[in-house]
């Protein structure tokens, strides 16, 4: 009874691994295909027949982006506006998750209701009134105006993210250091600030890869010198044809920090996903 | 964008230490008007107030209204016009054509990606653990991929002349598509986005529901193993009733990325889509921006988030019971 299981399961198990394989294969494809034009010369990037390898590779292309018009600006100003979008979110966003974490008061809930409410706004709906709104503050092509609209963008989950880390820590530990004499300040900044450490950091970079991944909002706001990588790489394309290689060692260079951060952090995503939800 | 785009929208796992009754009795016992709570949450207020609520106000003002390039610039109070635009959006043949081709849009696309994601998740579950970790890498890269970056990854595949797409279908023998461009015929460009969409969801929707079969306790498979159901029965009857909740909420979820579908539609046709292209979003985005009808995108932005609600109506209520655990 066991032998033939095992067998039927032993073909199943090879049957499932080629499958498998062809599936990581055509997934994978399209990222090989963007390294591959990446380090091509322009001469076998635009041949009619595709060359699988980079038969002489070459780092022009990087070259070539690099010096392009506003790509070093553009990188400069998405690194401004992403750090200071996510440093603003995480300390305004901590306080609140405090408020939700740790007190019980009136109003709390529709504290929760408006910060679980407003992350269902469509963006792009607002971006009419976002756009006459910093227009008439001054605020378009300007960094602080796209900076203070991805700080909004990022809070809500911010907040909510953050919530479920310091609920996480026990309360016990808090009251130990009242009792201990500790003032609420000196509690929050003994204790809880240094437990949830790792919580903020996740929290930060999942921000950074929202914003720096932004672009419709700054494309419409923002002139090409005020302007991201991401809508570097949307007015490259349309404004001067289409250069391919330089376009793909662009795309590499704007994905490079989201997928470094996104693979620093792959282990914590299962876990954030399911939690409660499979069990609710 | 939204929070709901993020890997990790749902919170980490309640503490094991959430409060329990007596805290709870302790803690009211002790209530009195609390200052602390509401000045921590005043920044978050303040922000979420001038940022989101009072441009939601202001577009709601707005489609009442007829905003010119000329009141944008004179700041003078355009006129009202009731309810024009709405009339003039509703009785316009083309923009039912977009609700349709959107809704059409979703449908597909939610489908085939609820479908994959589950096959995939279930493959995961039955290959040898090496074949496991390639596919888990593999969809780690194409999740980390900006949306804008993976649409110009696609536009160059699929390019007429120099595309590796064309190349390997000519490669078949007896088909010639050379210089064949995808974009002329609506059908094949909706399969383009279709695939670029789906290659780019299945990577979110794979791995959290192999994390949500990792949660089948195990005695109730081989209990069904020995009783001698076949994996059809197993999956029909005991995977998929416990994965229920979860397939609910990244139905949702993909729902309302896929309603939304922008990025893509705008990079894939150099960010002036033709009719056949156009959807919700970048309709709205086209009417305010590209023709300076401020008023008539604001109506059709309303009209959109109407459109969403009820479907986000379900989700916030799954969320807010995830909120009231703890």
């Amino acid at each position: 009874m066991s032998t033939p299981r095992s067998q039927r399961s032993r073909a199943g198990t090879v049957a499932a691994n080629t499958v498998g394989v062809l599936f990581v294969i055509v997934m994978a494809f399209p990222v090989y295909w963007v390294l591959n034009t990446a380090f091509k010369p322009a001469s076998e990037v635009l041949s009619f027949t595709p060359s699988f390898w980079p038969e002489n590779p070459t780092l022009d292309n990087f070259r070539s982006a690099i010096k392009a018009p506003f790509f070093l600006v553009d990188l400069r100003n998405g690194l401004i506006i992403t750090t200071t979008a996510v440093a603003g979110a995480i300390v305004v966003g901590f306080l609140a998750a405090l408020a939700i974490a740790r007190f019980r008061f009136y109003g709390r809930r529709a504290l929760i209701m408006v910060v679980l409410g407003v992350q269902l706004v469509p963006l792009l709906a607002l971006l009419i009134p976002l756009y006459l709104m910093l227009n008439r503050a001054n605020l378009t092509n300007s960094l602080v105006g796209v900076s203070i609209t991805y700080l909004v963008l990022i809070l809500p989950y911010t907040v909510w993210t953050l919530r479920g880390f310091i609920a996480a820590v026990p309360r016990e530990l808090d009251e130990a250091a009242l009792v201990d004499g500790c003032s609420r300040w000196q509690t929050f900044y003994r204790i809880i600030l240094p437990l949830t450490g790792p919580g903020l950091v996740a929290t930060s970079i999942y921000g950074f890869i929202q914003a720096w991944n932004e672009f419709i909002i700054i494309n419409t706001l923002n002139n090409p010198e005020t302007q991201n990588l991401m809508a570097w790489l949307l007015q490259n394309q349309t404004n001067r044809g289409t250069a391919w290689g330089p376009l793909m060692a662009g795309a590499l260079i704007t994905s490079l920090p989201v997928v470094v951060f996104f693979l620093a952090i792959q282990r914590n995503i299962a876990v954030g996903l399911t939690a409660g939800a499979v069990k609710g | 964008m939204h929070a709901v785009d993020s890997p990790a929208t749902a919170p980490p796992a309640p503490a094991p230490s959430a409060p329990s009754t007596p805290d709870r009795h302790r803690a009211r016992r002790r209530r009195r008007p609390q200052w602390t709570p509401l000045i921590l949450a005043i920044p978050t207020l303040v922000l979420l107030a001038g940022l989101l609520a009072y441009p939601l106000g202001r577009m709601l003002v707005l489609s009442f209204q007829d905003m010119q390039l000329r009141h944008l610039f004179s700041g003078a109070t355009p006129p009202w016009v009731g309810f024009d635009n709405y009339k003039d959006i509703l009785t316009d043949g083309v923009f039912w054509s977009v609700v349709a081709r959107t809704a059409i849009f979703t449908v597909v696309s939610v489908t085939i990606s609820i479908v994959l994601g589950l096959g995939v998740a279930l493959l995961m579950q039955r290959v040898s653990s090496g074949v496991r970790i390639a596919m888990v890498i593999t969809m780690m890269f194409v999740w980390a991929i900006p949306q804008l970056v993976s649409a110009q990854i696609f536009k160059w595949m699929v390019d007429a002349d120099f595309g590796v797409l064309n190349y390997m279908i000519d490669q078949i023998p007896g088909v010639d598509f050379a210089n064949h461009s995808w974009f002329a015929d609506p059908t094949q460009g909706w399969i383009v986005i279709t695939t670029l969409v789906v290659w780019a969801g299945i990577p979110f929707l794979a791995i959290t529901l192999h994390a949500g079969l990792t949660q089948v306790p195990q005695d109730l498979r081989e209990a069904a193993l020995v009783d001698g159901a076949s994996s059809w029965q197993t999956l029909r009857n005991i995977i998929l009733p416990v994965l229920r909740p979860l397939i609910v909420i990244v139905t949702t979820l993909s729902v309302i990325w896929n309603f939304g579908l922008f990025t893509q539609v705008w990079a894939l046709r150099d960010s002036k889509p033709e009719q056949e292209y156009q959807t919700l979003a970048t309709y709205a985005f086209t009417q305010a921006f590209g023709r300076n009808e401020y008023s008539l995108g604001s109506a059709i932005s309303v009209i959109t988030v109407i459109l969403m609600l009820g479907v986000m109506a379900f989700y916030v209520k799954q969320m807010f019971q995830i909120g009231e655990v703890d």
